[in-house]
């Protein structure tokens, strides 16, 4: 019994958010111009959840296994949509939180709607910046990483680089780069290239330094030519390490991402929040966030997939 | 002949420091199955990797088959303690891996399943390292091992690892193994009850300079019985040679 209501508890903090939407008088009158005037387009919004929020509840009474996954989840839930419930009313309904500073989830997602070839664009934009950066970055990560753990000549080279370059942090560099380089794009690839290559190159490094002797020489009594020894020995063996590298370097590419367009490069999803502030366009400032988080969530998760799915040879998982 | 190996005034000395190994001679036949015994330090693992080729001679050479050994070769395999399978690969994988690293996979490819289904890890062909057992472990080193058909199976304390019952398993599976297919065998191991039920000839060594102290021949025909009086006499031999026998000797009945 407890537990069935605690997974329909979601489902009425959804409805109790409609319903204080509706019922609860705003914290001013709007007229019809105004461009943040509350609409419908919250309780869509909203609507979908609490009809989601009702299938699932119908589902765990005839699957087991949906009953687990709700009631798993379901507090969870709960507490984000009562954070909205209270969002809403701190903001449209009361004014409590300052005004027009922060805006009520309705005018962020009506902002999003109505510049959404915009923001099309720019995500278009920043993606492109950072998956060129960070393909470069991987891959002279790697290989520097490789060659540094493999010969004792490259790492003496190499570890002073990742030693300077770990101590600052990547962005320092980002005002000389942008004097220097060609282009706004070039320049932003080079930084985030580079915010990524110091933990590829360090992980990969001490991954190969980690792989056992006896896996070398076991390789090199079977005949495995040079190549062989770091493409099909060195890399996959030190793999656990790489990924490592790969997460770090996604989360170090993204700050990076933003900063250089926020400061310089007139493009993305950066450049955007800083051009609506300066219009005082709070809300779509707040869109262009909850893209960003929504955008890096999605792509760390799918690098984590990535992740659990190559290294699923190794004892306990990734 | 393919599978001699002649070891000719071998020296082998480590940062012109300590002498490993000191004018050491030896002749395996073909087909021979030899133990080497000794304390450690005695230079037996040194001897083992120089026959691999994964170190070099300081002195003297060593023939495999008449040719003189330069590096690593498929034709003498290498089997380790601590089994070496390449873990991100399955059972299966690791054994085509050598087969295609020494460019065998033409020739003995097709027999890769068979081979795995005689050494009892069919069921376990698609498991990766980390999900067997240590004696499965090593039934798998072994076979990807012999997979590439080497004419020398060199085995560095294969079983050292391993519980008494697995090893005792495991060293029927080699007899076996070693039986169908007629290559040289050179074994390390700390286990002279090993050495005696698996060779032909045990060479004891002795250290501080890495040397042959003794070549004992083991005339028993295969399968070997642990309990005759052949077999306790030649361990009591093998014992008083390595200087365990007086005092040393009840507490290894234990």
């Amino acid at each position: 019994m407890k537990n069935r209501i605690i997974c329909t508890l979601p489902l009425v903090v959804s409805v109790l958010v409609m319903l204080q939407y509706v019922l609860v008088p705003n914290f001013r009158e709007f007229t019809p111009l105004d461009q943040n005037a509350p609409t419908n387009v919250w309780l869509w919004f909203m609507g979908f959840f609490a009809l989601a929020f009702a299938a699932w509840n119908v589902a765990a009474v005839f699957s087991k296994r949906a009953h687990t996954q709700l009631r798993r989840r379901a507090p969870l839930l709960t507490v984000v949509f009562l954070l909205v419930l209270l969002f809403d009313f701190a903001t449209l309904k009361t004014g409590w939180l300052p005004q027009p500073f922060v805006p009520w989830p309705d005018a962020i997602l009506n902002a999003i709607i109505r510049d959404r070839a915009i923001l099309l664009t720019s995500l278009g934009h920043s993606l492109r910046l950072l998956f060129t950066g960070y393909a470069i970055g991987v891959v002279l990560g790697i290989i520097t990483g490789v060659a540094a753990g493999w010969s004792v000549k490259a790492r003496y080279w190499v570890q002073p680089l990742t030693k300077l370059f770990g101590s600052i942090p990547p962005v320092t560099w980002l005002p000389i780069i942008l004097i220097l380089a060609g282009s706004l794009f070039g320049g932003a690839v080079f930084l985030i290239a580079l915010a990524v290559w110091y933990p590829v190159t360090a992980t990969t490094m001490n991954g190969v330094l980690n792989v056992p002797k006896s896996t070398f020489e076991a390789a090199s009594t079977f005949g495995v030519s040079k190549p062989g020894m770091i493409f099909k020995v060195a890399i996959p063996a030190s793999s656990p390490f790489i990924f490592q590298g790969l997460t770090q370097g996604m989360s170090i590419a993204c700050t990076a991402l933003l900063i250089a367009e926020m400061m310089g490069v007139e493009a993305g999803l950066g450049w955007y929040i800083n051009w609506q502030r300066g219009w005082a366009e709070f809300a779509g400032m707040y869109g262009a966030v909850v893209i960003i988080a929504v955008t890096f969530f999605a792509v760390n998760a799918v690098l984590g997939v990535a992740r659990r799915r190559a290294l699923r040879w190794k004892e306990g998982g990734a | 002949m393919t599978g001699t190996i002649e070891i000719k005034h071998l020296n082998k000395t480590f940062d012109d420091e300590f002498c490993a190994i000191e004018d050491l001679s030896l002749t395996i036949a073909a087909g021979e199955f030899v133990s080497i015994v000794g304390t450690s330090g005695c230079g037996k693992s040194t001897l083992l990797r120089t026959i691999a080729g994964l170190e070099a001679p300081t002195g003297g050479e060593i023939l495999c088959g008449g040719k003189p050994v330069h590096g690593t070769s498929p034709d003498r395999g290498l089997m380790f303690q601590e089994h070496a399978l390449f873990p991100w690969l399955t059972v299966r994988k690791n054994v085509i891996f050598a087969l295609k690293a020494s460019g065998r996979y033409g020739a003995n490819g097709g027999s890769v399943g068979a081979l795995l289904e005689t050494a009892g890890l069919a069921e376990f062909a698609d498991a990766y390292p980390h999900q067997l057992s240590g004696g499965m472990r090593q039934r798998a080193a072994l076979i990807r091992s012999l997979a590439v058909s080497p004419d020398v199976l060199l085995l560095d304390e294969p079983l050292g690892a391993l519980d008494s019952f697995t090893r005792m398993v495991l060293q029927d599976e080699i007899i076996r193994l070693w039986q169908a297919r007629g290559n040289t065998m050179v074994l390390i191991t700390h286990d002279v009850d090993e050495a005696i039920y698996l060779s032909n000839r045990i060479i004891v060594m002795a250290p501080r300079p890495g040397r042959i102290a003794e070549i004992i021949d083991v005339p028993m025909g295969y399968p070997r019985n642990r309990g005759t009086s052949d077999f306790a006499d030649l361990r009591k031999r093998l014992l008083k040679r390595l200087d365990f026998a007086a005092e040393v000797e009840q507490e290894y009945y234990l």
